[in-house]
């Protein structure tokens, strides 16, 4: 069978039209009971949901950074429970592909059960599975349900399903093609084992992750029939027309009250795997004209061989955490929400790279995708009457995926991520307040950071401080959302094997917006022989554990290590501590503006430091009582002005200048030609 | 509303837009910064600022908390008026600024005239 190609999946993107026997189940629903048809839909998926997030034995499972979903019989996307909106739009590229291909032989039956992990054939990243199942109403081919979940083990190169050295998609694992894993409502035995293979590194949470998306999928099925059996199939159909169509209009009234014109982005990245190298990581281009946009991509970096590429409908997905979480906060989790959008990806580049490209750490890209977008939104949804207040700065994206693989201290084989520093992310500061403090993960607007007791439970550290990270998010005069910081010490075991995956070192990943600044990169830290142990077991009475002091006085004692963010495995052994960020969000608009005694709050929130109150903020204040001294404070700012206009140079003599830097070269070796990316040559793998 | 702002959208938090004069304004001081169908930067003030200035490095290492300067630089963007910091931007050290609104005004005028558009409170709401 073919892999699809990149026009076949911005094609079945679309909502297939509607047939005339669907049109004619649409008519005959009518408004009442089409709001309590759209009701029973959401609270089938709420109730498949909960059963997810409790089936499932990964922390990504636990979190709840999945998704359960509702599909036409066509495949079109009807509506979801998040989690994420990650897999929401996307998934009709798998669905459709197995409906074109595989119709025949093994032929669509009621009872299978279907499955895949492979982004060339239409998901994120192969961390990714998806379980799906048609659902047949006495031979009808009715609907179909999805369950998506990522799980941490692909039996990859390296724990924990995201190989940061990967340079093929060989070296990734698991990576199946949509595949029929079960008949009769039964997943195969055969099949069964080959996945338990895969799983080896950590059997019970990869098994357990699978079996949680059958049975959901299984639950958002009968949970359909019971649907069809009460009100009839004609109903089931009409009403997921009716929601298709509705969902469409809304979308596009929404673009339609845009203003029209190009809107443009652009975001950095400063890693290729654990290489240090700056990369344009997107370089967007939005054109809005009447009810429709195109997202045009040319001007990103070429692709490279790492895993930090992305798949084109991998970027859409990343689009649609987004559009759900602001443009389209009110309309239904639809295909046809996303009919008015195109998509323009240059063959070649870090957005659309070959078949054979390694792609597991794909979301740290398309992350960026979703940050532009964000971005070039807010400028042209801000002169929007309805639409202003969600215009918000990206989300902080920079954070430390740490892989803890090893055994248990029940000896257990474990292989996970430590969440709390994905699902602590700061929000970016908003049009009309700031930034929520650890509101989320910015890829899963939803996920919910773990509880530490049990991650302490099931892996083999202990968590020594969870604590707001002060000054890591952005100023401005809505400023954006702090991120969070923990420390994690190898406890009860020998050893473990951490690595980590990431990005977000050296450049910020969001832009801010409006005059505001971008939040602080994240280094990794680790201290081998730390004695922080050692003064727990003693209660040493000058022990802290505020994380500030802790850096900047060294207080626990040991070998201090600072590097980039991303790291190869490496072995640590008890009472060795690796610390965990998540990143603040970007601020939005002119700190000087910001409101003085708001900054203050900051400061006793221990939000920010006295540091930033004084050098970015220009507050005057006593600090022993924290008070502020408003008339010197107006001063300095004034001062400040008076700076920005002495020092500013116009547009004209600042270019000519500025235009003559360039970076080192040795970090531009996968950025393309400088300074507008075009690939310098093949990548060969 | 004043009839000077009758024609005034605001596009971003600082910046307006005179659809009549087809002029870029500073929203917090009214200076005009150029002609809209050019970029409204081409009427601001810029600064090319060492992010540690901003960004405090807290350790003595490569990796301290702060972007590396010679990666990544914040180009400031000020309103010539007042001063009032209009835009930021994250780029590389000499990497072109972005255009990064370019409006369709023809567009835009057309659909106000057609009254599918009304301003109220300097934003576009579609009309009822």
């Amino acid at each position: 069978m073919p892999i699809p190609s990149l026009a076949e999946k911005l094609e079945w993107l679309k909502p297939a039209p509607a047939t005339p026997y669907e049109k004619e189940c649409a008519a005959k629903v009518p408004q009442g009971d089409y709001e309590i048809g759209v009701q029973i839909t959401n609270d089938i998926l709420d109730e498949a949901m909960e059963v997810f997030v409790r089936a499932s034995r990964s922390y990504f499972g636990v979190s709840g950074d999945s998704m359960v979903a509702i599909f036409t019989a066509e495949g079109d996307l009807i509506n979801g429970a998040c989690g994420t909106y990650l897999h929401a739009i996307i998934q009709p590229i798998i669905i459709k592909y197995v409906r074109k291909y595989y119709q025949e032989n093994p032929g669509i039956r009621d009872g299978d059960i279907w499955y895949t992990n492979d982004a060339l054939y239409g998901g994120i990243h192969n961390p990714d599975q998806v379980a799906m199942m048609p659902i047949f109403y006495k031979g009808q081919l009715l609907a179909w349900a999805t369950a998506a979940l990522h799980t941490t083990e692909t039996g990859a190169t390296e724990p924990g399903g995201m190989p940061v050295s990967a340079k093929s998609r060989f070296e990734e694992g698991l990576n199946l093609p949509p595949i029929k894993i079960g008949e009769n409502f039964e997943i195969r035995a055969d099949f069964l084992e080959m996945y338990c293979a895969y799983g080896m590194r950590a059997p019970a949470m990869f098994v357990s992750d699978l079996r949680a998306r059958c049975t959901t999928a299984d639950r958002v099925r009968v949970r359909v029939l019971e649907l069809a059996e009460k009100r009839g199939p004609e109903f089931v159909v009409g009403l997921f027309r009716k929601m298709s169509d509705t969902a469409e209009a809304g979308a596009r009234k929404k673009i339609r009250d845009l203003p029209d014109g190009k809107f443009r982005s652009v975001i950095f990245n400063d890693a290729i795997g654990w290489t240090p190298a700056l990369v344009r990581s997107c370089y967007l281009t939005l054109t809005k004209k009447g009810d429709g946009i195109v997202f045009d991509f040319h001007g990103t970096s070429p692709e490279n061989p790492s895993s930090y590429n992305v798949h084109p409908q991998a970027v859409v997905g990343h689009i649609a955490n987004f559009m759900y979480e602001y443009m389209f906060h009110d309309l239904p989790i639809c295909s046809s929400t996303f009919a008015p959008l195109d998509f323009i990806f240059p063959e070649g580049t870090i957005v659309y790279p070959d078949k054979m490209a390694a792609t597991s750490c794909c979301v740290y890209i398309g992350m960026q995708a979703r940050n532009a977008t964000q971005n070039a939104f807010a400028k042209m949804a801000f002169s929007n009457g309805a639409l202003w207040q969600q215009v918000t700065a990206p989300p902080g994206s920079q954070h430390t995926s740490q892989i803890c693989a090893g055994l248990s201290q029940w000896k257990l084989a474990v292989s996970d991520v430590l969440s709390f520093s994905l699902n602590t992310m700061g929000q970016g500061g908003r049009a009309a307040s700031d930034g929520m403090d650890a509101y989320g993960f910015a890829w899963c607007a939803f996920g919910r950071a773990p509880d530490s007791e049990q991650v302490e439970s099931e892996l083999p550290i202990t968590v020594t401080l969870s604590q707001h990270w002060k000054d890591s998010s952005g100023p401005g005069l809505h400023r954006g959302g702090s991120g969070g910081v923990q420390h994690w010490m190898v406890h009860k075991v020998p050893d473990v094997v951490s690595m980590c995956m990431g990005n977000g070192s050296k450049v910020p990943l969001g832009q801010p917006l409006f005059g505001g600044y971008a939040s602080s990169p994240i280094p990794g830290i680790s201290i081998r022989k730390a004695d922080l142990l050692k003064e727990m077991a003693q209660s040493d009475p000058n022990l802290t554990l505020d994380f500030r002091s802790i850096v900047e006085k060294h207080s626990i004692h040991g070998d201090w290590s600072y590097e980039l963010v991303a790291r190869t495995p490496k072995m640590y052994e008890e009472g060795d501590v690796i610390f965990g960020f998540s990143g603040g969000g970007p601020g939005y608009g002119d700190p000087l503006e910001r409101d003085p005694q708001s900054v203050l709050d900051d400061l006793s929130k221990q939000i920010i430091s006295d540091w930033t109150v004084r050098n970015i903020y220009k507050i005057a204040y006593d600090p022993e009582r924290k008070k502020l001294d408003p008339e010197k404070t107006e001063q300095l700012r004034e001062e400040e002005r008076r700076a920005r206009l002495a020092r500013g140079k116009s547009y004209a003599d600042f270019e000519k200048e500025w235009s003559k830097q360039c970076p080192p070269k040795e970090i531009l070796q996968w950025y393309g030609s400088w300074p507008d990316a075009k690939p310098l040559g093949p990548v060969i793998r | 509303m004043a009839p000077e702002t009758q024609n005034r959208v605001r596009i971003t938090e600082y910046l307006d837009l005179d659809i009549e004069k087809e002029q870029w304004l500073c929203n917090r001081c009214g200076r005009m910064l150029g002609p809209a169908r050019e970029s409204y930067k081409k009427g601001c003030l810029f600064h090319d600022r060492d992010p540690r200035e901003i960004h405090q490095q807290l350790v003595s290492s490569n990796f301290n908390f702060s972007p590396d300067p010679q990666w990544v630089r914040i180009v400031e963007c000020y309103c010539p008026g007042c001063g009032t910091q209009i835009e930021t931007e994250y780029l590389p050290p000499g990497h072109p600024i972005t255009r990064d609104i370019e409006l369709d005004l023809d567009s835009l005028k057309e659909r106000l005239r057609k009254g599918e558009y009304v301003i109220r409170g300097q934003r576009l709401e579609a009309a009822e």
